[in-house]
């Protein structure tokens, strides 16, 4: 920070041109939870019935407990694979002399800045051919598969600042380059795991359109696909019980991102930079 | 254990890092890998561990070929210069990691990490991480890792480098004395010519990936092979003028000086150009070959003094004596040197 | 060396130190402890997962991009039937009228395959004789003419016997069904026993329901008017989001926040990462709640008197401004994080050196600022190229291609022929060939975006040789 004008004129600026972005979320949490006259903006009366939909199945609709807990499968278990797959091909790009790891590692970032919305018509007819389609499994493993490349490059990041010497002592010591990798490097890495997971996490938490292509189906369906199915519903429209949903189910979101928007920010900056 | 280098290479694709390197370690002793930045000391060292693989020759220990045995199963102890601790776990599992790689029971382990603690007087830092030790505790942790399962040969890469000068002086005479008390075999890379010569039996000097000299720090001082073997060791260094072999002397060219030519000398043939090189602590006030030429920076060390002299043609010696009231900056001065205690190198800095 | 020797003598060395290397280490399967060996297994999972989920459905985008898929065929095979637009279709396409004539008509065939079935049902002997010697070889054109015929047989059967005589000379063809190829011929040779070869496979090709191999996708998608249109749709909508917001407004971002105190610039950008943080739905629902007609931009805008209206869908124009904002405000994010990370990296010393000559804040930005984001800038407008060229959420939430198909991008137009349409015709086939396109298009950027970013200096030679 320098300079000798005053930073007012840029507070200013970046409120107005950030107020709609205000507006927004305020109102997000307002109209859940008031009743404004027609026509205003100005709430009048508290309330609490658009939250109803938690006790009151619709006709026709899952219940939004079913699809929390759909969502939350969805959610930590393709965080789970990312996860998994991230760390193990992670090191091997980072550490590991196997052949092709040049050419794997550019199919890496081939395939993260790939475009795997095309893909989804043949996902789509292969998940069906195969007999996945409408399920949570199929879904999942495609989800993974999506955020995978990223997350390999991002674990590989972390694998790269841990000093060779750690290695080269575990081997001195005795240690199979497993045992070195599983005792020694990825207890180092641990903050690398902890930020993917949350990552990809909120990934799954937010997915729309893989679910809702793969698996639209009732008892699959995520709060995403539950979400946007009440919208397009014609009959019903009441925007403040869509918010209310919609709060439900992005206050998991909004906390996680408050309490590590640094661990996140860096990821969406970092993570994807190279 | 004795440790053998035969005919070893290494090459990192087409760059040559070591030529036909032959090293020999006795057992027991504690030899010094001294050379400058990028001379393939590291290299040899990963290569005596197993972490990198030999391009060509052969290394054994004791007689045991262990040339392409894993480095797990060639049980060397490496302190690395970054000490290389495993920062998620304490001081006593550190030590112990070894030991839990080779399954031995815990009571075994418990008793083998105290003991180990005990040598590297470290008892008390046992449950502390190693983010929570000093640089030395450090070392000390590094060395008792290192030491614990009583390895075949202790390798130690610039073990020093990143201590302060005080702790580096007591690290010095530590690890000395824990090498000594082992009785291992130990091969210490530095270029740092004061470690090496304080806390090494043998010095093998290294330089563009092959090793000049080994021998004794005092026979290393005194009969250096090779200019560069000269330059290296002696702080502060030694100084080299230019001479030519005139008349049976050596005569300093546009300077006014005649140095005899050492005894033990090879014969020069007159008009042979070569480097003398002078000592600092060899100019002084008493020899057979004087010296001519003015103070131009006094260095006051406390108990002795440095003198750099400038010679008539521009080129400076160095001459380390007891503090002189009689002699200030830009005296003119005739000091002496005596000609068996000159060094004489052809001009492709091989000794005369 | 005599000395330290006494000394090692004297030491308490750790007398149990001798059996810690007594025990070999433990030795796992090599290969866990080779680089190869065990990168290759720690690699498995991922390379199961591209090739699953990557490889195949590259390559099988290309293989149903060549074929006509869609709900009407069926994603597996398919069967023959001779639909009345199966006929047509050979009357019309292949020039057989007369053939398509026949296969169409009802006709009735006193054969002998039809006089066994009726023995079999046992019908009496004597019309079966009747049949037999009197009409053998006969072909009726219609049902009614048959059934005449019958009655006039001397046994004058029943109506009831008739009918069941009649259900098993019916030779026609028309609206049944064969699981075979084989079948099919063999029922269409009943009926004109002198089929060509090119007859024959005229009519397997006109009454096979299932899906083929063909170039029609590519064809169709060269002619097509809207082709061009959601390609038009397509070029506008990247380059004015990655333009307007992904480069431009994320570096105003960057550069403000750069110059307020830090915990002010914090706020705004969680400010502006909350977009790309929520869930697309919820966002996009946001700005529908902004822009809808009893939302908040309507009903603002109602105390100056203007109507009411749906902002985000009432004219194209508006639409084209919303998808582009509710695109832009996510993208800008991500432009916003690099670029102040960027500026964050320029030495403090340039812009005291800078204020120190005089410069102003805008041209500390011109020739201080933006000569270091010249990479950033280059990095974000590769990455978000495809990633705009790909999106789909928001648009798909926000207008859903509309109005009247004013919005329609080309990943869209690929959800809506493939995967989702009103009409309720998939077309897998065609979806597949749209998003071949695409697929090369990725395959293109990415490489140039790999050439760009010289990949190779990250791969690091391993330093343990095991
Ligand atoms: N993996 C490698 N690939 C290519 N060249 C290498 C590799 N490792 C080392 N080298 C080169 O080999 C030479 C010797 O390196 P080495 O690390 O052994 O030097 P060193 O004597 O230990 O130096 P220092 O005192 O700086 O540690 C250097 O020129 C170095 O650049
Ligand atoms: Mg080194």
């Amino acid at each position: 920070m320098t300079g000798h004008l005053k930073s007012w004129p840029f507070v200013l600026a970046l409120s107005i041109i950030s107020a709609p972005i205000v507006l927004m979320y305020s109102y997000l949490f307002i109209d859940t939870i008031t009743n404004s006259p027609p026509g205003s903006f100005i709430p009048h009366e508290f309330t609490l019935e658009h939250w109803r939909f938690l006790w009151e199945t619709r006709p026709g609709k899952p219940s939004i407990w079913r699809v929390t807990l759909n969502s939350f499968l969805f959610a930590s278990s393709s965080c789970l694979v990312v996860l998994v797959v991230s760390s193990t091909a992670g090191y091997v790009l980072s550490r590991l002399n196997v052949p092709g790891r040049a050419f794997f590692l550019a199919g890496v970032m081939v395939l993260h800045a790939f475009p795997a919305v095309t893909l989804i018509v043949a996902i789509f007819l292969v998940l069906q051919m195969v007999g996945l389609y409408n399920s949570l499994i199929g879904v999942i493993l495609v989800k993974a598969a999506i955020d995978m490349p990223l997350g390999i490059w991002i674990m590989k990041g972390f694998y790269d600042t841990v000093p060779w010497e750690i290695e080269m002592a575990g081997i001195a010591d005795g240690a199979s380059r497993f045992t070195v990798w599983r005792k020694l490097v990825l207890p180092q890495v641990k903050p690398g795991l902890f930020a993917l997971g949350l990552f990809a996490f909120l990934l799954g938490w937010s997915e729309f359109i893989l679910p809702q292509v793969l698996a639209p189906g009732g008892d699959v369906q995520v709060l995403s696909v539950y979400l946007a199915g009440l919208i397009a519903d014609d009959n019903n429209f009441d925007m403040a019980m869509f918010k209310s949903v919609g709060l439900f189910y992005i206050a998991p979101v909004l906390i996680l991102f408050l309490f590590f928007q640094k661990y996140l920010m860096n990821i969406y900056g970092g993570g994807t930079k190279g | 254990m004795r440790i053998l280098l035969d005919h070893f290479s290494k090459s990192f694709g087409s760059v040559r890092v070591i030529d036909d390197m032959t090293l020999e370690i006795k057992d027991g002793e504690m030899l010094a890998l001294l050379g400058p930045s990028g001379c393939g000391k590291s290299t040899t060292l990963f290569a005596i561990c197993g972490i990198h693989k030999v391009t060509s020759g052969r290394i054994l220990f004791g007689d045991r070929d262990v040339t392409n045995v894993s480095s797990q199963e060639r049980n060397v102890g490496v302190v690395f210069q970054s000490y290389a601790l495993y920062p998620h776990m304490t001081v006593r599992e550190n030590i112990a990691f070894p030991l839990r790689i080779r399954s031995l029971p815990e009571a075994e382990i418990k008793r083998l990490v105290n003991e180990m603690a005990g040598l590297v007087h470290i008892g008390s830092l046992l449950d502390r991480r190693p983010a929570e030790l000093s640089g030395g505790q450090q070392q000390r942790v590094a060395l008792a890792r290192a030491l614990v399962r009583r390895p075949n040969v202790l390798l130690l890469d610039e073990p020093l480098a990143n201590l302060d000068a005080k702790l580096r002086l007591e690290m010095r005479s530590e690890i000395r004395r824990i090498q000594l008390e082992t009785g291992i075999t130990a091969i210490l890379v530095t270029h740092d010519q004061v470690e090496a010569m304080s806390m090494c039996d043998r010095i093998a000097i290294m330089n563009n990936g092959q090793i000049i000299q080994i021998a004794t720090p005092q026979e290393m001082y005194r009969n250096p092979r090779t200019a560069f073997v000269a330059g290296f060791l002696g702080n502060p260094p030694i100084a080299f003028i230019d001479a030519v072999a005139r008349d049976g002397m050596l005569a300093v060219e546009n300077a006014d000086i005649r140095l005899p030519i050492p005894r033990e000398a090879d014969r020069v043939p007159e008009g042979t150009p070569v480097v003398v090189g002078i000592r600092p602590e060899n100019l002084g006030t008493e020899g057979d070959a004087a010296i001519r030429g003015r103070v131009s920076f006094i260095e006051t060390q406390g108990r002795e003094n440095l003198y750099d002299i400038t010679l008539a043609n521009g080129k400076v010696l160095r001459s380390i004596q007891r503090v002189r009231d009689d002699v200030s900056l830009h005296d003119e001065v005739e000091w002496r040197v005596r000609s068996d205690q000159l060094f004489l190198f052809a001009q492709n800095g091989e000794r005369l | 060396m005599s000395a330290s020797r006494d000394i090692v003598e004297a030491a308490a060395v750790p007398a149990g130190a001798a059996a810690a290397s007594a025990h070999p280490p433990r030795w796992r399967a090599g290969w866990l402890n080779s680089s190869r060996g065990l990168g290759l297994i720690l690699l498995m999972p991922a390379l199961v997962l591209v090739v699953l989920f990557f490889l195949m459905p590259v390559v099988l985008t290309g293989v149903f991009a060549f074929t006509n898929m869609s709900t009407a065929t069926g994603i597996s095979g398919g069967t023959y039937q001779v639909t009345p637009g199966a006929l047509r279709e050979l009357a019309d396409r292949h020039g057989m009228d007369e053939l398509a004539e026949k296969l169409g008509q009802p006709s009735f065939v006193v054969d002998e395959q039809g006089l066994k079935a009726l023995e079999e049902m046992g019908i009496e002997p004597a019309i079966i004789a009747d049949l037999r010697e009197g009409h053998l070889g006969e072909t009726h054109a219609s049902r009614r003419e048959f059934e005449r015929m019958l009655r006039d047989l001397p046994e004058r059967p029943d109506t009831r016997t008739v009918k069941r005589i009649s259900g098993e000379f019916s030779r026609s063809l028309a609206n049944s069904r064969f699981s075979s190829r084989e079948s099919l011929l063999a029922a269409a040779e009943g009926v004109d026993p002198e089929l060509t070869e090119e007859e024959k496979t005229a009519l397997v090709q006109a009454t096979y329901t299932g899906w083929v191999w063909t170039a029609d996708n590519f064809r169709r998608m060269a002619s097509s008017r809207d082709t061009v249109r959601i390609l038009l749709n397509t070029i506008f909508f990247v380059a004015t989001t990655l333009i307007i917001f992904n480069t431009a407004f994320a570096m105003l971002l960057a550069i403000t926040t750069h110059y307020i105190p830090e915990r002010p610039a914090g706020i705004f950008r969680i400010i502006w990462f909350l977009p790309r943080i929520s869930p697309a739905v919820i966002y996009v629902l946001l700005w529908k709640w902004f822009a809808w007609d009893t939302g908040f931009l309507s009903a603002f805008l109602d105390n100056f008197g203007i109507r009411p209206r749906n902002w985000m869908l009432d004219t194209a124009a508006n639409a084209w401004f919303f998808v582009i904002v509710i695109n832009g405000f996510v993208g800008a994010s991500m432009g916003m994080v690099i670029f102040s990370s960027a500026i964050k990296a320029i030495p403090e010393s340039l812009f005291h050196a800078a204020s120190v000559d005089g410069a102003y804040r805008w041209q500390q930005v011109r020739h201080i600022i933006l000569p270091q984001l010249k990479w950033p800038i280059l990095f974000v407008t590769c990455y978000q190229t495809l990633s705009l060229l790909t999106s789909i959420e928001q648009t798909l939430l926000a207008t859903d291609g509309g109005p009247g198909g004013a919005t329609e991008i080309w990943s869209l137009a690929i959800y809506h022929t493939a995967l989702n349409n009103y009409a309720g015709n998939l077309q897998y086939g065609y979806g597949a060939a749209m998003a071949l396109v695409l697929v090369v298009i990725g395959i293109v950027l990415s490489l140039i975006y790999l050439r760009v970013f010289n990949y190779r200096a990250l791969v690091a030679k391993p330093r343990i040789e095991l």
